[in-house]
């Protein structure tokens, strides 16, 4: 009955007006951001952290950082849909995620169906977000309950696994995502030691005493990268956009994609709280089963309105999934789940099992608005499908420097020096060479994240050990969690050798 | 993938690995209470990122020499849009938010694309008026306004 009750008081905060605004804000940012083929989740998710944290500073922390953390995940799902759009009209996915759904989803709008593609998204969005919300909320207390029984070891072992699942299934070349992981803890490294109070890495430079801030970092990494290569590589979208048409979808089409919504949500839903799996994957899986078990596997790549709502389903489900590890272990398995983190760190909060005792309301009314951001995309989404439509054919003349100019504000409204811009500056030029070298960023803003955690554990399971290494596989959980994450890279790597392809996670 | 770039790469990773193992030595090497000081996480790093970086020029020898056909960069407007964000960022605080981010986006719109003065003005002149007087004004915010001898 707790989980009734706290969801009933989560619904109370998630219907303050401020959040009810909040959540539409998000929503509406989300399904632009997914439309406009230059901003990713991340970078839309990370551009927006400065200015939410700037609406809300006159709010007390914690329900400051409940209305943020409500919009920044409207943004992330809102994207999820939005990516949607520009498949299925243009031919030209907005987010890897939606890759798949380009297969059936321009073949539909060249038989003048975009419309009813469009609707049945939005719908199997629509069931998926409710299916990952109800698991959320059934699986949130339990596994926050047994995380709370982990001691140092376990948590360290516990995040080492979920670093060890990031960058396995990052990027084509497991050394790289490697090397940015540990880069990524190295740069952690660098400010006060937050044990010790002794200063790391910081040659008397004031701004280097607070750390690399992660926000910086983050913006400069994923929204100015885009935008630099955006620049470098003078992408266009000259495809010829289709007629949106019909919206309504006939009962014939409800029918074709009730049973691919269904599996597509559950389906993303598991893959999505895996670590390191995410959205992309999701999607695949699912098309690949929908195409297994249809009676007419012929039909897909031609225009099935299943091959639509299965993926659609399944990448909806999976940004909801992965909240799960995100808010009961404190682990973000996927980039934008990392910016997430980021976020609530800055208000001080610090997700994991004890966010459920001491932030009851930013865990539930984070739960319970992502219900309403679902049913306010849905309203959204149906009517205004062709005004979103209208989103693509923004200019990139305006657009790349605007993105820009709103880098700049959003960290200097929140760091308040110079230093930060040029640090914004040094990782926007990083980013877009890793990112193009195929260095892949998302583990690298993990391990930042997750550093000081870390560390933390380790030192605090060490200094109880003596300092003996063996402590962690003594202890037959964490043994446990370092056996799998052994696996994890392991396994691929085998794989690798023996001539299969591995299946890997471009979105991270 | 690029042999040269992961080449360098590997070098610029090792040598990061490296220096930071050495720095660590620099380090307190105990804390109060405990015998595991601030020292020891990131010399462990330093050393992965170490080994790593030596994998990954291994590795670099085994790639295959595919001369892909290059893709035309735009070297010169990244360079123009480059140079316009340092300096952006470096006179914020002198100059102001509203009329560097006027004169940055003023610069930005031209570059990617000539011409369309007009609209180019009004967005960039709207852009920073509208987001300074939202964030200083509205929200209470800290931006550095127009310059002290300009409003005198």
């Amino acid at each position: 009955m707790d989980t009734v009750h706290y969801l009933l008081e989560g619904f109370g905060t998630a219907l303050l007006p401020i959040n009810i605004l909040f959540a539409f804000i998000g929503v509406l940012i989300g399904t632009a951001v997914g439309v406009l083929p230059g901003i990713g989740p991340m970078s839309g998710v990370a551009l927006l952290i400065p200015v939410t944290a700037s609406m809300t500073g006159g709010m007390d922390p914690a329900a400051a950082a409940t209305s943020s953390i409500i919009l920044l995940a409207g943004v992330y799902y809102g994207a999820m849909y939005g990516g949607s759009t520009t498949s299925i009209l243009l031919n030209t996915p907005g987010e890897s995620s939606s890759v798949v759904t380009t297969l059936d989803g321009y073949q539909l709008a060249r038989q003048g169906r975009a419309g009813s593609a469009l609707a049945i998204a939005a719908i199997g969005s629509f069931c998926a977000g409710i299916v990952s919300l109800i698991g959320l909320a059934l699986l949130a207390k339990p596994l926050s309950e047994v995380a709370l029984k982990f001691g140092p070891a376990e948590y360290f072992s516990l995040m080492l696994l979920g670093l060890a699942a990031v960058s396995g299934l990052a990027g084509n070349s497991m050394t790289k995502a490697g090397i940015m992981t540990i880069f990524g803890l190295l740069l952690s490294t660098i400010g006060l030691d937050n044990v010790s109070g002794v200063a790391r890495f910081t040659y008397n430079i004031p701004a280097l005493y607070g750390g690399l801030e992660f926000l910086t970092v983050a913006v400069g990494l994923f929204a100015l990268g885009e935008v630099f290569k955006t620049i470098l590589h003078k992408e266009s979208h000259d495809g010829n956009l289709a007629k949106v048409g019909k919206i309504l979808p006939s009962k014939q089409e409800l029918k074709e994609s009730s049973g691919p919504i269904a599996r597509g949500s559950l389906l993303g839903f598991f893959v999505g709280v895996l670590p390191g799996a995410g959205a992309t994957l999701a999607s695949f899986f699912s098309y690949i089963m929908e195409k297994k078990i249809s009676k007419t596997p012929e039909k897909f790549g031609k225009g099935t309105i299943a091959g639509v709502a299965a993926p659609e389903s399944a990448n909806n489900a999976a940004s909801g999934g992965a909240m799960i590890p995100l808010l009961t272990l404190g682990i973000p398995g996927s980039g934008t789940t990392a910016i997430l983190m980021g976020a609530l760190i800055m208000y001080n909060i610090q997700p994991g099992p004890l966010l459920f005792q001491d932030h009851p309301g930013v865990a539930w009314g984070l739960i319970a608005s992502m219900f309403i951001g679902n049913v306010m995309l849905l309203i959204l989404n149906m009517p205004l499908v062709k005004v979103f439509a209208k989103i693509i054919e923004t200019p990139p003349k305006y657009l790349i420097p605007i993105i820009i100019a709103i880098s700049v504000f959003g960290v200097y409204a929140v760091q308040v020096n110079t230093f930060d811009l040029i640090l914004l500056i040094i990782c926007g030029l990083a980013g877009y060479y890793l990112a193009s070298n195929d260095f892949p960023l998302a583990p690298l803003v993990l391990g930042l994240v997750l550093g000081p955690m870390i560390e933390n554990n380790m030192r605090r399971a060490l200094t109880a050990s003596n300092g003996d290494f063996m402590v962690f596989l003594e202890k037959p959980i964490s043994l446990a969690f370092i056996v799998i994450a052994v696996l994890w890279i392991v396994i691929p790597f085998v794989l690798k050798l023996k001539g299969k392809k591995v299946l890997i996670n471009e979105e991270a | 993938m690029s042999k040269t770039f992961d080449r360098y790469a590997s070098f610029i990773f090792f040598i990061v690995g490296m220096a930071f193992m050495i720095e660590s030595g620099r380090i307190s090497h105990s804390a109060y209470g405990s015998n595991v000081g601030p020292n020891v996480f990131p010399f462990l790093l330093g050393l992965i990122l170490g080994l790593l970086s030596i994998k990954l020029f291994i590795e670099t020898m085994k790639y295959q020499n595919e001369r892909k056909e290059k893709e035309a960069l735009d070297y010169k407007k990244f360079l123009i849009i480059l140079v316009a964000a340092i300096l952006y960022a470096l006179l914020l605080e002198p100059l102001g938010y509203i009329i560097s981010t006027f004169l940055f986006l003023l610069v930005g719109f031209q570059t990617i694309e000539k011409g369309g003065w007009v609209k180019t003005v009004l967005i960039s002149a709207s852009f920073s008026f509208g987001v300074y007087y939202l964030f200083a004004e509205v929200l209470k915010g800290t931006l550095p306004g127009l310059p002290a001898w300009f409003s005198s």
